[in-house]
């Protein structure tokens, strides 16, 4: 296992390699630089652009800023950011990380806890009205755009019945401790519920439709006949079998969790990494585009490790040498 | 784990969650302001005209001291919060607070003396000596100083500088040389004692207050930082701390979220009657929400009401709209000429190499899409009812808005709405629809087509390029619209002179500062993108700076107003509108003063009224 795992890190390296490369042609083609959107204000002499062009060292060639870049990352720094000015890369990462990883962790713990129970639930009673009436309610969540629901419920439960904060991530700036941690909940939990409704259906119609294939399997039915209740059959032995694909779900989920909720973020004002990488596209600033990218490539590689673990921990069966 | 347990699991999450939510909303009715104090501060008694000592009761209408009031923003800063180094409008609304320049604008635009007490100019405006205000410290304590101003000067000038200011420094005496690094001196910018500075340009000033008027930052902060690393330093990036002379200071806050401004108690013109001011970052969706519900209490530039949400604020008894008009301006720019790609690659700009764009350099063809043009219509009636701006704007003739003191109500100008007259131009320049597709074709008989490219992110601009589009098709001009583009992308185009593109649209946001055009529109100069080359106006832009004329205002208004007659016939741009802008402050904030550029005079004076 040990040498599997260390097999599975040496081939990141060259993998993230290939992925900053990729991104960074992306990157440098598009047209414009980060100071193309100061002309606006003529009171800015243009020549003086030029020269903060030089000295950002925006004019070299593509390949040598990829080298200068690379070099800097080597060095363990993400680079300076050229949109944030007198900012890092890493620093700007840092500031707003930790509520992309809240909102995420939150929201996906609230799919979980929606979606599982009511996969399994309609996997149970397949074709009646229960199982139509939670598939419904299910693709409900998947059908309405997040952004009308997240501003439906900034309507009803802040406005109407003033229940959760309408905006930001906690009320005051100058609370700490215990207080905090509750307030930040207190406003994490429209946008968590935003997030986390919209794949509830994802991970339902998933459960729902591998328990009824182990279900229908012969050692169900043998377990069965042996005298087994229905109930321990259906959560010991199906349902953990049923769990597999839903690990390879959340590790592909590891990775959008760090890339954030653009959308989400944005009805909220909840500053996560998703709305700092807009910002960054838009404004072309190459060092955190690459910064965020290389991120969001190891979470992604991280988290299908994690996966391939799991299905050795959940089936015993699977084995990696 | 059975169902029973997965289900009773489930219920006390959501138990737990609605009883969080019950003790928070409690909270909500008062817990907009959290540093909001009792009634009964031990604050000293106020010592200004809006102070109001029995201020203890909650009656209406009320000043009270302390207090916090909440000011929305569309968009986070960047967090340079360095005047010589920021580019956002939104770090530079948080600077507002805090730094202060020697002039700055009263309510019809011109410089008066801030930081500076007075001024006294020689007789060809080459120098001015400055006398500071006495009595000025920075937030930390120690004196503000004439050696800050020198400092602040030669910050910008410095070889290792490597911002965007330089324009407020770079016609002083000896810059050129103390900008290569080849003096130590900087004889443009002299400090005669503590309370005088002195001011030197190389050629006479036109406009001294303005160059002089620059944001200043202190010497005993950044004086002991390498010039090179201002930026980076923590004092400029709100790690550590922001010192400036202004009002309020920046206090605690949430990167991206929010930023508390603290009262500065030893400000110079008086304590302010707040104890902090929040900036929040808020979603532009729910605003009209926020401000109702009072969890917002001003919404102010660069943002201000969207014009679709106007309507709606008015009816709120709560609150109250400002609507000064902005001194920016949407237009669409014709590209009367290209620069050749060897000089784009070169960053060269020689008038003689331009190349000439044939379908546009006829002067009555550019009058016709002007006269095509419905813009009455695009800005939407005085009722606020249709149009792209929902009458949040108004028409413009020339680059001068109503607001500008170079805009001339008398004159007559402009070519207004007249499709008549627009067939009429194409016809007499030989446009004419020679194969009966509905479009003209050009002089030569060859199919008729102008590329209009046009960025996103201006919803009003953005539904223009479509309006345009078919008012041209009325008047028989076919119009090809690019797909939009971002706007570091459509700039990069427009910039570099591609030449598939015939017309663009585009915007200017026009600093308080001086009406001179000739930073856009003057033949040789970067920003005249659509290349115009016009001697006439070159002239007259020269003559409304030329010295000793140029010292009287009336002499360069009605310089402009001839400048403007002339651009407006000659249009190399079709000006399209300048917006209104739509600022809102709830009736709880009291002592706000009416300025036409900006809602942040004097925030000092601002107090909360139950």
């Amino acid at each position: 296992m040990a040498k599997y795992i260390l097999r599975r890190l040496l081939i990141f390296i060259p993998m993230l390699f290939i992925v900053t490369i990729v991104v960074f042609t992306l990157a440098t083609l598009a047209p414009g630089d980060p100071l193309t959107g100061q002309q606006l204000d003529p009171t800015i002499d243009p020549a003086a652009l030029e020269e903060r062009r030089e000295a950002l060292g925006l004019n070299d060639p593509p390949p040598v800023q990829y080298i200068n870049w690379l070099s800097e990352v080597a060095t363990g720094n993400l680079g300076d950011s050229l949109y944030f000015s007198g900012r890092t890369v890493q620093d700007l990462i840092w500031s707003r990380l930790p509520n992309t990883v809240y909102l995420a962790v939150f929201s996906l713990f609230i799919t979980l806890v929606i979606g599982l129970p009511l996969g399994i639930y309609a996997a149970r009673k397949q074709y009646t009205a229960a199982d139509y009436f939670v598939t419904t309610f299910g693709f409900f969540g998947l059908a309405v755009p997040n952004f009308f629901f997240a501003l439906l419920a900034v309507y009803f439960f802040s406005f109407q019945l003033g229940w959760f904060p309408a905006q930001g991530t906690q009320s005051s700036a100058s609370i700490s401790g215990l207080a905090e941690f509750l307030d930040r909940l207190h406003h994490l939990i429209l946008p968590g519920l935003t997030l986390g409704l919209a794949s509830v259906a994802i991970y339902m119609r998933y459960i729902r439709s591998e328990m009824l294939d182990v279900l229908s399997s012969d050692f169900v039915r043998t377990a069965r006949a042996k005298g087994m209740t229905k109930g321990t059959v259906v959560y010991k032995h199906t349902l953990r079998n049923a769990t597999i694909p839903i690990i390879t779900l959340l590790g592909f989920e590891f990775g959008t969790l760090v890339s954030g909720a653009v959308v989400t973020e944005a009805v909220f004002n909840f500053p996560g990494i998703g709305q700092l990488f807009l910002t960054g596209i838009q404004n072309r600033d190459f060092p955190l585009i690459m910064g965020i990218n290389l991120l969001i490539g190891v979470t992604i590689l991280v988290g299908n490790l994690l996966a391939d673990i799991m299905y050795a921990v959940v089936d015993p069966r699977i084995r990696y040498d | 784990m059975n169902l029973k347990k997965w289900w009773s699991f489930l219920l006390a999450l959501t138990f737990s969650v609605l009883l969080l939510a019950a003790c928070n909303g409690g909270d909500d009715e008062t817990g907009t302001d959290p540093e909001e104090p009792a009634d009964d501060n031990g604050e000293e008694p106020a010592d200004d005209e809006n102070g109001d000592d029995d201020g203890d009761d909650d009656t209406a209408g009320e000043a009270s001291e302390g207090g916090n009031v909440n000011i929305a923003f569309f968009s986070p800063p960047e967090h340079q919060f360095n005047p010589i180094y920021y580019t956002s409008t939104y770090d530079a609304n948080v600077m507002d607070f805090i730094f202060e320049a020697l002039f700055r604008t009263d309510d019809e635009l011109l410089l008066q003396p801030h930081l500076a007490e007075s001024y006294e100019l020689n007789d060809d405006q080459t120098e001015m000596t400055i006398t500071l205000n006495e009595g000025i410290t920075w937030h930390d304590g120690e004196a503000f100083t004439a050696d800050d101003v020198v400092f602040t000067y030669e910050m910008i000038s410095h070889p290792e500088y490597t911002g965007v200011r330089g324009t407020y420094a770079d016609k002083l005496v000896g810059y050129e040389d103390f900008r290569a690094g080849e003096s130590e001196e900087f004889e443009g910018v002299v400090a005669e004692d503590d309370q005088t500075v002195i001011f030197r340009w190389e050629e006479s000033s036109v406009t001294p207050e303005f160059n002089a008027s620059f944001p200043i930052i202190p010497e005993h902060i950044f004086g002991a930082v390498e010039p090179g690393e201002i930026e980076s330093h923590e004092s400029s990036i709100a790690t550590g701390e922001v010192v400036g002379t202004g009002p309020f200071m920046l206090g605690d806050f949430v990167e991206g979220d929010q930023y508390v401004l603290n009262a500065n108690e030893d400000y110079w013109n008086g304590a302010p009657n707040l104890d902090t001011v929040t900036l929040q970052v808020r979603d532009q969706a729910v605003i009209t929400g926020l401000l109702e519900s009072g969890d917002v209490d001003m919404v102010i530039q660069p943002d201000g009401i969207v014009p679709s949400d106007v309507a709606s604020v008015e009816q709120m008894d709560n609150v109250t709209l400002y609507q000064p008009q902005d001194l920016g301006y949407q237009y669409m720019g014709f590209k009367i000429g290209y620069r050749p790609s060897e000089d784009v690659e070169a960053g060269v700009i020689d008038t003689d190499n331009f190349i000439e764009n044939e379908k546009l350099s006829d002067v009555r063809v550019r009058q016709a899409i002007v006269h095509a043009l419905d813009r009455e219509a695009m800005v939407g009636g005085e009722d606020g009812e249709g149009g792209l701006l929902q009458g949040s704007g108004q028409v413009l003739h020339a680059p001068f808005p109503e607001a500008s003191w170079a805009f001339d109500e008398n004159a007559d100008i402009g070519l207004e709405y007249d499709t008549d007259r627009a067939m009429e131009l194409l016809a007499e320049a030989g446009y004419e629809d020679t194969n009966g597709d509905g479009f003209v074709e050009d002089p030569n008989g060859e199919e008729y087509v102008l590329t209009l490219a046009y960025p996103t992110g201006n919803e009003p601009r953005e539904n223009a390029a479509i309006v345009i589009e078919q008012q041209l098709a009325e008047v028989g001009i076919n119009v090809n619209v690019d797909t939009p583009r971002e706007f570091p992308a459509h700039s990069e185009i427009v910039e570099n002179d591609d030449q598939s593109i015939d017309m663009y649209l585009m915007g200017w946001g026009l600093a308080s500062g001086d009406p001179d055009p000739g930073g856009i529109f003057t033949s040789h100069v970067p920003y005249n993108y659509t290349r115009w080359v016009d001697e006439t106006s070159d002239e007259m832009i020269q003559r409304g700076l030329s010295a000793p004329d140029a010292f009287e205002q009336e002499y360069r208004e009605e310089v402009y107003s001839e400048w403007a007659e002339y651009v407006s016939e000659q249009v190399p741009y079709a000006f399209l509108w300048s917006m209104i802008n739509n600022w809102a402050a709830t009736d709880r904030v009291g002592g706000i003063t009416e300025d036409p550029v900006t809602m942040l005079k004097d925030p000092h004076l601002w107090y909360v009224q139950e």
